[in-house]
C-alpha cells in the first residue's frame, strides 16, 4: 500500500500542464525517431538531451520527456518495420518477420493497430512490474554472475535456430558471421586491437547501429533497383492497400495470451543488464513461435502473433531495463546507458538509495510511463491511418528517402564518414546474404551480443583461474544450457520431419527476412 | 551452384578469421583466455556450416542480369561517393545529389527526380539540422 | 543573480591574470564547439555538454556550445582530427580525461602524442577508491592487500577498463606501494563500466572493486559497499571525510581520474588565453561547485601551463608504469 501511496503521489507531480505538454511532445517525437531507420531509442534520447537542457527543465519534467522519448521509439519502430520491412530500431527487428508479411497481404492497417495494442499491453503490465517489484527484482540481477550471463547468450542464439528454420546451418553460419564482426575492434579485456587491420576507425568497433541500418534498410534499396519494373514488384504492388484499421475484438483476443505470456518473458529480458530490449524480442518471438507454432507453419508469413509477441515483448523489456537502471544505477541496454548519463548530470545518483532519496522523481517517472503509455495508445491507433498512407508513396521516391535518413542517422551521430562506408558494405553484404536466403536477424544478434558473451565467458573463466567448468558451475547456469540445448536440438528433428512432410520451392529470399 | 560457391568463401573467410585470430598481438598481461579463443571458437561455427552448404546446397536463387548488377554496382558506387564527399561539399549539395541519383535509377523522371531529390534534402535538412539539433556536415558554402 | 556572479568572477579572474587580459579581449569565439571524442552518454560527452552548459549560463561564452560526438579508437579518431585538420580552430575545445593520457602514454593513439595539441584546464577529478562488499572479511587496505600478496588467485577484483586501462593501473599502483612484487599476479577482471563492476562485486563473483569514487557512491551511501582507500593525497571534503586515504594506511598510492579540456596545436595565443581563462572562471563559480558536489568531482584547479605539466607528468608516469608491469615494451 506504501507502494501505492507513492505512486499517487507521483501522479501528482506528473500531471501539471506543463509535464502533461512534454511527454505528449515526447511521445510524439520518440515515435517519429523510433520509425526512421538509423534513429533508434538510445540516439532518439541523446539527440534531444540539450533540448531538454536548452529548455531548462528540472530533473522531473526532463526525465518526463526523455522516456517519453524512450517508449515512443519504441512503439515506432515497429512501423517501418511492418510497412517497409526495414526495423526502425534493433528491437524490432523481429516484427518485420511477420508484420511485413501481414501488410503484403493487405493487412497493413491491422498489423499496425495489433503491434500498437501489444505494445501498449507490454509497457503497461511492465511499468506495472517496475512499480511492485522493482527492488526484489534487483536480486534477481545478482543471481547473474558472468557464467550464467554466457549460458543466457547461449540461450538466445540457440532459440533463435528456430526462427529461420528453412536452413539451421545459414542460421549458423549467419550468427558466426555477426559475431565475428563482433569481434573487430579493441578487445574490451586486455586492450589489444584485433581485426582492425591498422585502421583506427576500427578500434572502437563496429557499431551495431551501421550494422542493422546497412544490412536492412540499405539492402532494401538494392532489392528494390534489382527489381525495378519487373513482374515481383507489379506483383508485389496491388496487395499493398491498407485493410481494416480497427482489428476485430476476435484477432486481440486470439492474440491476448500471446500478449501476456511475452510481456513476462521481456519484461526479465529487461531487468538483467546487459540484456536489453532487442533480447526481449528476440526470446518472446522464438519462445512463442516454440510454443503456438511448433511447426512453423504460419510464424513468418502473417501471422499476427507473430506480430504482438515481439512487440509486447520488446516494450515490456524497456520497462524492465529501467528496474536495474533506476535501482542499481547500472543500465539494462543502450537507451537506459543514455538515460542514466542525463540522471547523473541532472544531480541524480540512481543506485539502491533512489527511491529514498529522490522519491518525487521516481515516482514521478513511473506515473509520467503510465501517462505516456496511455498518450501512445491513443495516439498510435487514430494515427495507423497516417502511417500507412506513407505506402501510398511509390517506392521509387520513398526508397531514396529511406537511404538518405539513414546516412544522415548514422552521420550525426558519429560524425563519421567512415562509418557510412562500412554502412554501405553492409548494405551489399546485406543483399548478397539475402539472396542466398540467409537470414539476416542472426547476424545483428551476434554483432549486438558478440562481445558481451566473450567477455562474460572470459570473465567467468579467469575468476575461476582458468577452469572452465566453472560455466556450468550454478544450477541457474545449467538450467538456462539445459533450455539452449533443447531448443537447439528439438527443431532439428522436427525440422527434418517438416521437410519430408511439405517440401515447398523456396521462395525468393528478398521477401522472407 | 550458388550455394557452393557461398560455402566455399564462407569457407575461406572462416580461414582467414582464423589466421587473423591467431596472429592477434597478446600483451604482456592477459586473462585466463586470452583474446583468441572466442575468434576462434567463432571461425570453426563459421567453417563448420560452410561445409554444409558445401555438401548439401539449397535451391538455386534467380540471380538478377548483368545489367542489374550493373545498376546496384553504381548506386552502391554513389553510396561510396556520398560518403566521401559529404565532409567536403556540404550535406544540402551531397545529399541533393545522391537522392536525385537513387530517384532517377528507381523509375522516377529526370526533372521530378532533380526535384524530388532537393525536396528530400532540404527536408532533412531542416527536420534534423534545425529542428533536432544534430550536427550535420557543413561544406565550404555553410550547409 | 547567477550571471552577474560569474561576472564578478570574470572580472576577477581578469584581472588576476593581467599580463594576458589585454589579449584575452582580443578574441571571442563566435561558435564554439566541443568535440566528445565519445558516442553520446559517455563521461568526455558529459564534460561537453555539462560544461557548455554551465559555460553559457554563467555567461561566460554568448553562444551555445555546439557539442560534436566523434567517437572511435578511444578518443584517437577526435585526436588525430584535431591535430591534422583543426589544428588552428580557435573555437574548438576537446574533452579528455585520465583515459587520454593513458592511451597517449601507452602509444594507443597511433602516431600521436601530447604535445601535438594545447592542453587548456581541468574541471575536477574523480579519485580512484579500492572498495569491497560491506560484509567482506577484509577491514582494510593492507589486509586485502596481504592477502592478495599471500594468495594472488584469491582476490578476484574487477573495474570498469580494459586489462592495462586506469582502473586496473590503480590497484598495480597501490599493489606496489604495498609491497606486491610481481602485480602482474593480480587477478583483475575487466568490465565496461564501474556499475557493472560493483554489481558482480554484490553479486559474489568478484571479491573487491577498483574505479572512481563517483562510480561508488551510490552503493557507499547505501551500505552495500565499504570502501577501503581513497587513493587521494589527503581526506576528502564533506560526506566523504572519514574514508581513510590509502597513503594514512601506509601505501603512498594515489590515482586521481581527472577530466578537462585540449585544443588543437596552431590555436592563437589569443585563443588560448580566452580558453584558459573561461574553463579558470567556470572552476571558479559556485555554479560549477554544486556540479561537483553533485557528481563526486574532487578539486583540481589547474589552468594552462600548469594543466600541461600536469598532463604530461601523468603521461611519464603511466608510461614508466606501463614498461614495468610489460603493457609496452
Amino acid at each position: 500500500m506504501d507502494t501505492l501511496s507513492s505512486l499517487a503521489d507521483g501522479f501528482a507531480v506528473a500531471l501539471t500542464f506543463q509535464n502533461i505538454g512534454l511527454a505528449l511532445i515526447g511521445c510524439f517525437l520518440g515515435t517519429i525517431m523510433g520509425a526512421l531507420p538509423g534513429l533508434g531509442p538510445s540516439n532518439g534520447v541523446a539527440i534531444l538531451i540539450p533540448l531538454a537542457f536548452t529548455l531548462g527543465l528540472g530533473p522531473t519534467p526532463a526525465l518526463i520527456l526523455l522516456t517519453s522519448v524512450y517508449y515512443g521509439a519504441m512503439y515506432g519502430g515497429r512501423i517501418s518495420s511492418i510497412l517497409l520491412n526495414i526495423p526502425g530500431d534493433e528491437p524490432a527487428m523481429m516484427t518485420c518477420l511477420d508484420g511485413y508479411p501481414m501488410a503484403q497481404k493487405g493487412r497493413a492497417g491491422e498489423a499496425l493497430a495489433l503491434s500498437g495494442i501489444a505494445s501498449f499491453v507490454g509497457a503497461f503490465f511492465a511499468t506495472w512490474g517496475l512499480v511492485l517489484l522493482a527492488p526484489q527484482l534487483v536480486k534477481v540481477a545478482l543471481l547473474f554472475g558472468p557464467a550464467e550471463y554466457f549460458a543466457l547468450f547461449t540461450l538466445a542464439f540457440a532459440t533463435l535456430g528456430g526462427i529461420s528454420a528453412s536452413n539451421q546451418a545459414k542460421s549458423a553460419f549467419a550468427a558466426a558471421l555477426g559475431l565475428g564482426l563482433a569481434m573487430v575492434g579493441v578487445d574490451t579485456q586486455t586492450g589489444v586491437p584485433r581485426f582492425t587491420f591498422g585502421e583506427v576507425h576500427l578500434y572502437d568497433g563496429i557499431d551495431f547501429l551501421v550494422a542493422i541500418v546497412g544490412l536492412f534498410a540499405l539492402s532494401e534499396v538494392f532489392v528494390f533497383l534489382e527489381h525495378r519494373g519487373s513482374a515481383a514488384e507489379e506483383a508485389a504492388k496491388p496487395k499493398m492497400d491498407i485493410g481494416k484499421i480497427v482489428p476485430s475484438w476476435g484477432l486481440i483476443r486470439y492474440c491476448t495470451p500471446t500478449m501476456l505470456r511475452t510481456t513476462v518473458l521481456g519484461f526479465i529480458a529487461g531487468v538483467l543488464p546487459g540484456a536489453g530490449a532487442s533480447l526481449g524480442s528476440f526470446i518472446s518471438y522464438s519462445m512463442e513461435k516454440k510454443l503456438v507454432d511448433p511447426k512453423g507453419e504460419t510464424f513468418g508469413k502473417g501471422d499476427p502473433r507473430g506480430v504482438a509477441a515481439p512487440e509486447a515483448g520488446n516494450n515490456a523489456a524497456a520497462g524492465g531495463a529501467l528496474v536495474p537502471m533506476l535501482a542499481l544505477g547500472v543500465p539494462g541496454s543502450g537507451t537506459t546507458a543514455v538515460l542514466l548519463a542525463v540522471l547523473l548530470s541532472l544531480n541524480i545518483t540512481p543506485g539502491p538509495l533512489l527511491f529514498s532519496q529522490n522519491p518525487d522523481v521516481v515516482w514521478g517517472l513511473i506515473a509520467a510511463l503510465f501517462i505516456g503509455n496511455f498518450m501512445l495508445l491513443a495516439m498510435n491507433i487514430p494515427m495507423v491511418g497516417l502511417f500507412v498512407r506513407v505506402l501510398m508513396v511509390p517506392p521509387r521516391i520513398l526508397m531514396p528517402i529511406v537511404a538518405m535518413v539513414s546516412f544522415v542517422g548514422i552521420y550525426g551521430i558519429s560524425g563519421s564518414s567512415f562509418d557510412l562506408l562500412v554502412m554501405v558494405g553492409f548494405g551489399i553484404l546485406g543483399w548478397v546474404l539475402r539472396k542466398l536466403d540467409v537470414p539476416l536477424v542472426p547476424v545483428i544478434l551476434g554483432t549486438l551480443l558478440g562481445n558481451e558473451m566473450e567477455v562474460n565467458m572470459r570473465r567467468a573463466v579467469t575468476i575461476n583461474d582458468g577452469d572452465y567448468s566453472i560455466l556450468v558451475g550454478s544450477p541457474l547456469a545449467i538450467a538456462l544450457w539445459t533450455i539452449a540445448v533443447v531448443g537447439f536440438v528439438l527443431p532439428i528433428f522436427y525440422g527434418k520431419v517438416l521437410k519430408r512432410k511439405m517440401k515447398n520451392p523456396s521462395e525468393e529470399g528478398s521477401l522472407k527476412d | 551452384m550458388s550455394d557452393r560457391i557461398f560455402g566455399g568463401i564462407g569457407l575461406l573467410i572462416a580461414l582467414i578469421f582464423a589466421w587473423q585470430a591467431t596472429i592477434i598481438q597478446e600483451s604482456f598481461l592477459s586473462d585466463a583466455v586470452g583474446p583468441k579463443t572466442f575468434p576462434l571458437i567463432i571461425a570453426a561455427v563459421l567453417g563448420i556450416s560452410s561445409l554444409y552448404f558445401l555438401f548439401k546446397p539449397d535451391p538455386e536463387p534467380t540471380w538478377p542480369t548483368l545489367g542489374r548488377f550493373a545498376e546496384i554496382f553504381f548506386a552502391a558506387l554513389v553510396m561510396i561517393a556520398y560518403a566521401e564527399l559529404l565532409p567536403e561539399v556540404g550535406f544540402l549539395i551531397a545529399t541533393a545529389v545522391a537522392s536525385t541519383y537513387l530517384t532517377w535509377r528507381l523509375g522516377t523522371g529526370p526533372l521530378q527526380s532533380v526535384i524530388v531529390g532537393i525536396a528530400t534534402s532540404v527536408g532533412i535538412y531542416v527536420v534534423f539540422k534545425l529542428i533536432l539539433g544534430l550536427s550535420l556536415a557543413s561544406g565550404p558554402l555553410g550547409f | 543573480m547567477t550571471i552577474t556572479i560569474g561576472r564578478a568572477m570574470l572580472a576577477a579572474v581578469t584581472l588576476a591574470v593581467a599580463p594576458f587580459a589585454v589579449q584575452a579581449q582580443d578574441f571571442i569565439p563566435e561558435n564554439p564547439e566541443c568535440i566528445a571524442p565519445a558516442n553520446p552518454g559517455g563521461g568526455w560527452d558529459f564534460t561537453c555538454r555539462q560544461v557548455g552548459k554551465s559555460l553559457q549560463d554563467e555567461g561566460i561564452i554568448n553562444s551555445t556550445m555546439q557539442v560534436v560526438n566523434l567517437s572511435g579508437g578511444g578518443g584517437g579518431v577526435a585526436f588525430a582530427e584535431v591535430v591534422n585538420k583543426r589544428a588552428d580552430d580557435n573555437d574548438l575545445i576537446v574533452a579528455a580525461s585520465s583515459a587520454t593520457a593513458t592511451r597517449l602514454a601507452q602509444n594507443a593513439f597511433p602516431g600521436n602524442t601530447m604535445d601535438q595539441v594545447r592542453w587548456l584546464g581541468s574541471i575536477g577529478a574523480d579519485y580512484g577508491v579500492i572498495a569491497v562488499a560491506a560484509d567482506s572479511e577484509y577491514a582494510d587496505l593492507p589486509a586485502l592487500m596481504a592477502k592478495m600478496k599471500e594468495d594472488p588467485k584469491a582476490i578476484s577484483i574487477g573495474g570498469g577498463s580494459a586489462v592495462g586501462g586506469w582502473d586496473h593501473l590503480k590497484v598495480l599502483i597501490a599493489a606496489q606501494k604495498a609491497g606486491i612484487e610481481d602485480v602482474r599476479g593480480v587477478k583483475y577482471i575487466a568490465f565496461a563500466g564501474g556499475g557493472e563492476a560493483v554489481t558482480q562485486l554484490l553479486a559474489g563473483s568478484l571479491q573487491a572493486f577498483t574505479g572512481d569514487l563517483s562510480e561508488a557512491k551510490g552503493f557507499v551511501e547505501s551500505g552495500d559497499i565499504k570502501v577501503l582507500a581513497v587513493l587521494a593525497p589527503e581526506r576528502l571534503e564533506g560526506e566523504f571525510a572519514d574514508i581513510p586515504t590509502a597513503r594514512e594506511q601506509g601505501i603512498d598510492a594515489i590515482g586521481a581520474n581527472w577530466r578537462g579540456f585540449y585544443a588543437g596545436g596552431d590555436m592563437s595565443d589569443a585563443a588560448y588565453d580566452y580558453w584558459v581563462n573561461a574553463i579558470g572562471t567556470l572552476y571558479a563559480s559556485d555554479a560549477w561547485k554544486t556540479v561537483m558536489e553533485n557528481n563526486g568531482l574532487a578539486p583540481l584547479d589547474l589552468q594552462g601551463a600548469e594543466f600541461e605539466a600536469f598532463v604530461q607528468e601523468s603521461v611519464d608516469s603511466i608510461t614508466a608504469l606501463s614498461k614495468e608491469i610489460g603493457i609496452i615494451q
